[in-house]
């Protein structure tokens, strides 16, 4: 199975060794987002992808996340 | 023919302060040997000083075969044989031998520390045919005349075998880590992809790449998360100050919300002063990391760059020996000596003149300690040719730190003022400099800023101008710079002072680091990524780090080096096995890391005319002539193209154009000065210049 956001194999929760970190990190930090400025996960993606501050790999784990309509328990729309 | 000393010495700029030293006229003869030159100096008796070329000698292995691994038998060679650039060390290594032949008292005056102990060695071991055992050594850490006398004087009966054996060990296993582990990596990268590359890793590298690695991964992966700052314009005397909020960081925007609402419009009221003071001591002396660290903040000098200006001011007779971990100063070196003749310089003059008025003169001295030479100070002696700046700015920071040192402890004071606004803490912080002490000596490179805040009073009712909240996010961890990584390879005890800039530098040469922010490239995480698949231990800081100090306890308390060996092989045979087995696989992953970066080198930005292609450096089939064109020309979308100089190299920059924000490159070519090139026809810096024009 390849990677959700690259061509990489992919492991367990469908992403790469790569990108594995920053999609635990999205899913960690939707709790502070939320807590902090009571946003929508769908918010939350778009927030991240536009912030500077995000890293490479979290930013396209966020990006395949918002094209496949991924939610924050892995299920889809 | 009579019969004279023999001195090797390690560079010739070191023969001749040496033989300049020793020659009782202060004129030694300088005397050409097939090229090779050397220095004969009149004492007691006939000296004759001659150098070698840093390292003479290396270990290679036992048979030839060049992409051949794993090997494990191992000899010392002539460079010349081992390295295909070093074959003017071949008449070098003749003319030593035959200067030898005629001498009957050998003396070894390389540096004294590992390196220079090998170099020595091995030079009186196999171009003086076994005169290891006779030679006797002098030990110095400046190159003045006083000193050198004094060494020559005061000969150590023998070499430090114990020291050497060591530096053999750590040379014998670092190409053993080295050859293997490299010719692995390459190996399975050219069998996949038919193409060479250069890859390599060895015992530190790994684990300094990983140290790159490991933060680069966090900041790729890295999710900011959302605070606020509060801040309140208060004014004071009829000045303004910032106060912050208590908390720093407020984690709600509902709660900073309620803060700001609470105190807009409301006046102040400081409810406590908190004054404290506190004696700052001197800095200790320089040993060579913080020297480096050091002159990387100031100036943004590499740790490689500022170890060749060290080198350089050592063999001016200008410092002390560079290569150091010590942070002391001891009472021989004669404090008071230095000062006076550091006098003779106007800009020190009025410094010096208050230290030797003191009524004792004590370092401040740090806890790191190095048994062969003592922290970097000042000979005193001045230039005698004129310094470059990068030579002159390093050394007016050692002649200041030496003095600094010596100064009183700093007082200072700090000030922190509450104020209640309607409910809600604010705090103004002030600092100031009671009394200068050792800032006095060291004030140019002092990064402290004083915040004067005027005087107040507990009760004293302040008004609010203005309440601002400032929306913040958290950042990822900061990249290594090449100070701060080499700080953590000394943290970690891992390589050795003199060779950690050249391992920092490797990375870069491999292109698996970049920028002056260490950013690892994905070459650099695939290699580290197949590392730690396939022999972690081999990239441990655990194992590097026990290793390190097995190779010590050798110098210090009689390990044997077979025995370090042997256990460096016995870990290192399995790890090498397991890339043999997996190469194909290994290969594949590390070729397209290749591939991925010959083709980002080439890369100058995203296309400013269809803003979806990417501008490349390409080469045209008909002329071979280079030239940049967009990507999406290959799919018939865009025709952006751009001359480009036919001579030089092409580096793309990563910043665009400071006028119109286009892609640009850098031309570095021979005898000019590097410059840049914006690729827009328009640009308005173009057209600014042609109005000058």
């Amino acid at each position: 199975m390849k990677c959700k956001a690259c061509s990489r194999e992919a492991g367990e929760n469908g992403y790469c060794e790569l990108h594995i970190k920053g999609y635990q990190n999205i899913i960690e930090k939707y709790n502070v987002w939320q807590k902090a400025m009571q946003i929508s996960w769908k918010e939350y993606l778009s927030e991240i992808v536009k912030n500077p501050l995000t890293g490479d790999w979290a930013r396209e784990v966020a990006e395949s996340m918002i094209e496949s309509g991924e939610k924050q328990d892995g299920t889809s729309d | 023919m009579e019969k004279y000393t023999f001195v090797i010495t390690e560079k010739p700029d070191a023969a001749h302060r040496i033989a300049l030293a020793l020659d009782i006229k202060e004129r030694p003869k300088k005397m050409e040997e097939n090229g090779v030159p050397y220095y004969v100096a009149e004492r007691d008796r006939e000296i004759v000083v001659v150098s070698a070329l840093g390292h003479l000698y290396t270990v290679a292995e036992e048979r030839k075969g060049r992409s051949q691994y794993p090997v494990f038998d191992f000899k010392w060679v002539p460079r010349y044989l081992a390295e295909k650039s070093a074959s003017q060390i071949r008449t070098w290594i003749e003319a030593i031998a035959k200067l030898a032949k005629n001498a009957d008292t050998f003396i070894d005056a390389c540096d004294y520390d590992i390196e220079g102990s090998i170099i020595g060695y091995s030079v009186l071991k196999y171009a003086c045919d076994g005169k290891d055992q006779v030679s006797k050594r002098m030990k110095y850490s400046t190159l003045t005349k006083e000193e050198l006398e004094k060494s020559y004087a005061e000969l150590l009966p023998h070499l430090d075998f114990a020291l050497i054996e060591a530096g053999l060990a750590r040379h014998e296993v670092d190409w053993l880590f080295g050859i293997n582990l490299s010719r692995a990596l390459t190996g399975a990268a050219r069998n996949w992809s038919g193409k060479y590359t250069t890859l390599s890793t060895g015992r530190v590298q790994g684990p300094t790449l990983r140290f790159v690695a490991v933060r680069e991964k966090a900041i790729r992966s890295f999710v900011p998360t959302p605070y606020w700052e509060i801040t309140a314009e208060v004014e004071i005397d009829g000045k303004v100050f910032e106060a912050q909020y208590e908390k720093e960081k407020v984690e709600t925007k509902h709660e900073a919300d309620a803060v700001l609402n609470t105190c807009e419009d409301k006046d102040g009221k400081i409810e406590k002063i908190e004054i404290k003071q506190s004696q700052q001591p001197p800095p200790p002396p320089f040993d060579l990391g913080a020297l480096q660290s050091e002159a990387y903040n100031l100036f943004g000098y590499t740790p490689s760059r500022t170890s060749k200006i060290v080198q350089k001011l050592y063999l001016d007779a200008l410092i002390s020996y560079p290569r150091t971990s010590s942070q002391k100063l001891p009472p021989a070196i004669n404090y008071e000596a230095i000062l006076k003749n550091l006098s003779k310089a106007s800009q020190y003059r009025s410094f010096t003149a208050e230290l030797l008025a003191c009524r004792e003169l004590k370092p401040r001295e740090g806890n790191r300690e190095d048994p062969a030479h003592p922290a970097i100070y000042p000979t005193g002696g001045l230039p005698a040719r004129v310094l470059e700046d990068s030579e002159r700015r390093i050394l007016d920071l050692v002649i200041r730190r030496f003095m600094a040192v010596f100064g009183e402890p700093a007082l200072k004071q700090s000030m922190k003022t509450h104020i209640n606004i309607n409910g809600h803490r604010f705090l103004l912080n002030g600092r100031q400099i009671l009394k200068e002490g050792w800032i006095h000596f060291y004030e140019p490179y002092v990064r402290l800023k004083e915040i004067m805040l005027p005087p107040m009073e507990e009760g004293q009712t302040v008004t609010v101008k203005k309440m601002m909240l400032i929306s913040k996010f958290t950042k990822p961890p900061p990249r290594y710079n090449p100070s701060s990584i080499l700080r953590r390879m000394e943290e970690t005890e891992i390589g050795t002072k003199a060779t950690r800039a050249e391992t920092i530098q490797t990375l870069y040469d491999r292109k698996y680091v970049q920028g002056e922010k260490l950013t690892a490239t994905d070459l650099g995480l695939e290699v580290l990524e197949v590392m730690e698949k396939y022999c972690p231990t081999v990239i441990s800081i655990k194992f590097t780090r026990e290793l390190e100090e097995e190779m010590n306890r050798i110098q210090t308390s009689n390990q044997k080096k077979e025995e370090v060996l042997a256990e460096a092989v016995g870990i290192l045979k399995p790890a090498v096995e397991k890339l043999k087995k997996n190469q194909k696989v290994i290969g594949e992953q590390l070729s397209e890391a290749i591939r991925k970066a010959r083709t980002d080198e080439r890369t100058i930005g995203t296309c400013p005319i269809c803003k979806t292609g990417k501008l490349t450096i390409l080469y045209s089939r008909k002329t071979g002539k280079r030239f940049v064109g967009c990507t999406n020309y290959f799919k018939g979308l865009c025709k952006t193209s751009f001359p480009l100089p036919q001579r030089g190299i092409i580096k793309p920059l990563a910043k665009g154009c400071r006028g119109c924000g286009w892609p640009t490159v850098q031309v570095l070519a021979k005898g000019r000065r590097p410059w840049t090139i914006c690729f827009n026809p328009r640009c308005p810096l173009k057209e600014g210049r042609e109005k000058k024009e």
